[in-house]
């Protein structure tokens, strides 16, 4: 009796616990929903039409089906952009993670000042404004009077002057080069935590049965740390593909450097004469929401698989 | 549990009134209706709000001495202190001022007035319905007191006149005369009428890389900003032509062009620059890396780069001479400016009179004087009202010798031309290709094809 009793009671206190819990999740959920989740069903929809910025209310245009989609494999300019994205991505995803890695395990052993100020440094360019960091990077890239011309003429490297971010030939390595030095500060404070909780135990386990450091390191540290590593490789990739401030700031995605994020930015407020923009450029941002969604996909796969 | 309830109660009030601000805005009707609908202005026939005529809101682009607050400030306290409306100003930029007011037109937050030229007011905003016709305030009077060419631009095809148009110049080059006389090049100059012929400036374009052995002047395509210069050069070089007379089509395929652009491209002292933009160069001019600026006019010849530095000078003091673009014959045709105010049809009658009357004061008075004065360009009309407005500079030596040897050469508006925002896109990113290396005649002929494509709409 006494059993039966005391199960009610606490599934009242299960329910009031779970409506308490719900009631905390509630700011988060209406702003996740009304910031993140009905603008990306508009954007699909409005992919869908011939949607121009004119139009009154949401979806203004007419339902053209998948012309948008069909259009964008023919255009030129956002298969450049693309091409670039993806350039950025495979360029800057792994050498962001190994880059990070590498930091990490040379200083998450360090004393707590040290490596705090070694986090500090690295950290540094991501909570700077990328508007301020962009304006120092712009001044060292200039073509007449950039510190990096000037340093290698000086070394006698080169003759005439580079023209970083002009020239085809040199400005997405430029833009790539920003983007690492702003990404891989949070990687180095995630690594760095995920190796200082590696279980220590199984460490002294491997040494005690001969383990080279190397050994140590792949076969019981790395797998321990595959969800931060995961986590990092989702997140570099999601920036990378959303690279914009950079080229808005810099380039104005010239000089072979238009991503498909500036390129729908281009779209949709850019060319104001032409009719259609708001829809072709949200058809844009799902083709590069796919993308997205299937290298991510791709990653959990095979991290899960590891 | 009564903690529990009382923080679970306050969060969802704070829940409810954050949807309740979320969705707020939507209560008041907008009065624009779809131009494209109804084929005519929008909400023209909109019952006007009354009450709020007492205040208007006008977006100024960085139009000449207007850019400065300083110099706007005390004229609109006038004005306020004169008709009782108070003004609440904006300025744009040109990096993103399009973007801000395409935004307002959707979000049905235009201004009431704006001032900026004809590719926008009249070519775009005006062409899609959301400017007022304001051809009721202008009389015979005004006809022949305003520039013929200045009030044609401003007005529309089907006779609309969407701007009031305010001041003109033309925009020219500069160039660092001491760098110029250092390299014996000053002897290509006609100093007394500011002119000098293709073959003069090819030279010294030769002498001044000779002497330097670096880059003398820059074509700039980074974006569209500062355009006007690398145009004029191309178009004057051999007397190509950008658009047709009529203004219906882009023709900056011609072979006077394309000849123009090899014969730049071929010179070692010029630099087709990605990472440049108008603005850029001329502050590059300014100190003293450049010895030419094609992105040039009054404005920048009275106060160079804006640095407050003095009038005709680079920072270390070097004269700059403000030229008109170099021609086969040295008879140049320039591009011209032409600012003025246009007002946003927001469907508030009270409004659309209230800035009525701000466009009559500055434009239409004898105020207009001091409007023109403080741009640091000529003023549109000749007179206003009985008030002379010819010689509103007669006092600056700079001014009256650009109005003398540069305004005289104000060629065709052609930036009404359909498509305008497109073209100019299809131009910068030609000439990144030009710069390139890739192949001149065939680059031309598909960014042509394209500002065509989308001047056909």
């Amino acid at each position: 009796m006494a059993k039966q009793s005391k199960q009610p009671m606490s599934r009242a206190l299960q329910r009031r616990e779970n409506i308490a819990g719900y009631l905390f999740m509630l700011p988060c959920l209406i702003f996740f929903i009304g910031f993140v989740v009905i603008p990306m069903i508009i954007c699909i929809l409005t992919s869908l039409t011939d949607t121009n910025m004119h139009d009154p209310g949401l979806i203004g245009g007419s339902f053209i089906g998948l012309d948008n989609f069909v259009r964008l494999w023919g255009d030129k300019d956002f298969l450049a952009a693309l091409k670039n994205t993806f350039v950025i991505v495979i360029v800057s995803v792994p050498t962001v993670c190994a880059f990070s890695l590498w930091v990490s395990s040379a200083i998450y052993k360090m004393k707590g000042p040290v490596l705090s100020a070694f986090r500090c440094i690295f950290y540094l360019p991501v909570v700077t404004g990328s508007v301020a960091v962009t304006v120092v990077w712009a001044w060292m890239y200039n073509n007449y009077y950039g510190i990096f011309n000037y340093v290698l003429k000086g070394l006698g490297l080169i003759e005439g002057r580079i023209n970083w971010l002009g020239d085809e030939k040199f400005a997405l390595g430029c833009i790539i080069l920003i983007l690492f030095t702003t990404s891989v500060g949070q990687p180095i404070v995630l690594y760095v935590s995920a190796l200082g909780n590696v279980d220590q135990t199984l460490i002294e386990a491997a040494q005690v049965d001969g383990a080279t450091e190397m050994q140590v390191f792949w076969k019981v540290k790395w797998p321990q740390m595959m969800p931060t590593t995961l986590y990092i490789l989702v997140i570099t990739t999601i920036n990378s593909f959303q690279c914009f401030a950079l080229i808005q700031l810099l380039t104005k995605g010239g000089a072979g450097t238009d991503t498909v994020m500036y390129r729908i930015y281009w779209t949709a407020f850019k060319l104001t004469e032409q009719a259609g923009h708001f829809g072709y450029a949200n058809a844009m941002g799902v083709v590069l929401a796919i993308f997205i969604g299937l290298l991510s996909a791709v990653q959990f796969k095979l991290a899960k698989e590891k | 549990m009564k903690m529990k309830k009382l923080v679970a109660a306050a969060l969802a009030a704070a829940m409810a009134l954050s949807l309740v601000a979320c969705g707020g805005g939507n209560d008041q009707k907008p009065a624009q209706s779809n131009p494209s609908a109804s084929g005519s202005q929008p909400a023209q026939s909109t019952p006007a709000p009354s009450g709020s005529a007492t205040e208007i809101t006008a977006w100024i682009y960085p139009v000449g001495g207007w850019t400065s607050e300083e110099n706007v400030k005390p004229l609109i306290e006038q004005f306020t202190a004169d008709t009782g409306i108070k003004v609440n100003l904006e300025w744009l930029a040109y990096a993103d001022g399009d973007d801000k007011v395409n935004t307002a037109i959707t979000a049905k937050k235009a201004p009431d007035l704006i001032m900026e030229g004809p590719e926008r007011l009249v070519a775009n905003w005006g062409a899609k319905g959301y400017m007022v016709d304001l051809s009721d305030m202008i009389d015979d009077t005004d006809r022949s007191e305003i520039n013929a060419a200045a009030l044609a631009a401003c007005t529309s095809t089907d006779g609309k006149v969407y701007q009031y148009p305010m001041f003109i110049t033309a925009h020219c080059m500069g160039i660092n005369l001491d760098a110029f006389k250092a390299a014996g090049a000053d002897q290509y100059l006609n100093l007394d009428n500011h002119t000098w012929t293709t073959e003069g400036f090819i030279k010294a374009v030769e002498a001044l890389y000779a002497k330097k052995g670096d880059t003398v002047a820059a074509i700039y395509c980074k974006g569209q900003g500062g355009d006007q210069g690398t145009r004029a050069l191309i178009n004057n070089m051999y007397g190509g032509t950008f658009t047709n007379a009529e203004h219906t089509a882009y023709t900056w395929d011609d072979p006077n062009n394309i000849k123009a652009l090899e014969q730049l491209k071929s010179m070692p002292g010029i630099a087709f620059d990605a990472s440049l933009e108008g603005g850029d160069e001329l502050k590059l001019m300014y100190q003293e890396i450049l010895d030419m600026a094609f992105c040039w006019n009054i404005a920048q010849q009275l106060d160079p780069a804006t640095a407050g530095t003095g009038a005709g000078k680079t920072m270390n003091g070097q004269e700059i001479v403000c030229m008109n673009f170099p021609s086969p014959d040295g008879t140049p045709v320039l591009q011209g400016g032409i600012w003025g105010l246009g007002i946003f049809n927001n469907g508030d009658q009270a409004k659309i009179d209230a800035a009525k009357q701000f466009v009559k004061y500055f434009c239409d008075s004898e105020h207009a004087a001091d409007a023109a004065k403080i741009s640091n360009f000529f003023s549109a009309r000749s007179a206003a009202e009985g008030t002379d407005l010819s010689n509103i500079f007669a006092d600056n030596a700079i001014m009256t010798d650009y109005n003398k040897v540069i305004l005289p050469n104000l060629g065709d508006y052609y930036q009404i031309t359909t498509g305008w925002a497109g073209a100019r896109t299809e131009w910068w990113n030609m000439l990144q290709k030009v710069g390139k290396g890739e192949d001149i005649a065939a680059s031309v002929a598909e960014h042509v094809a394209n500002a065509n494509a989308a001047n056909a709409g």
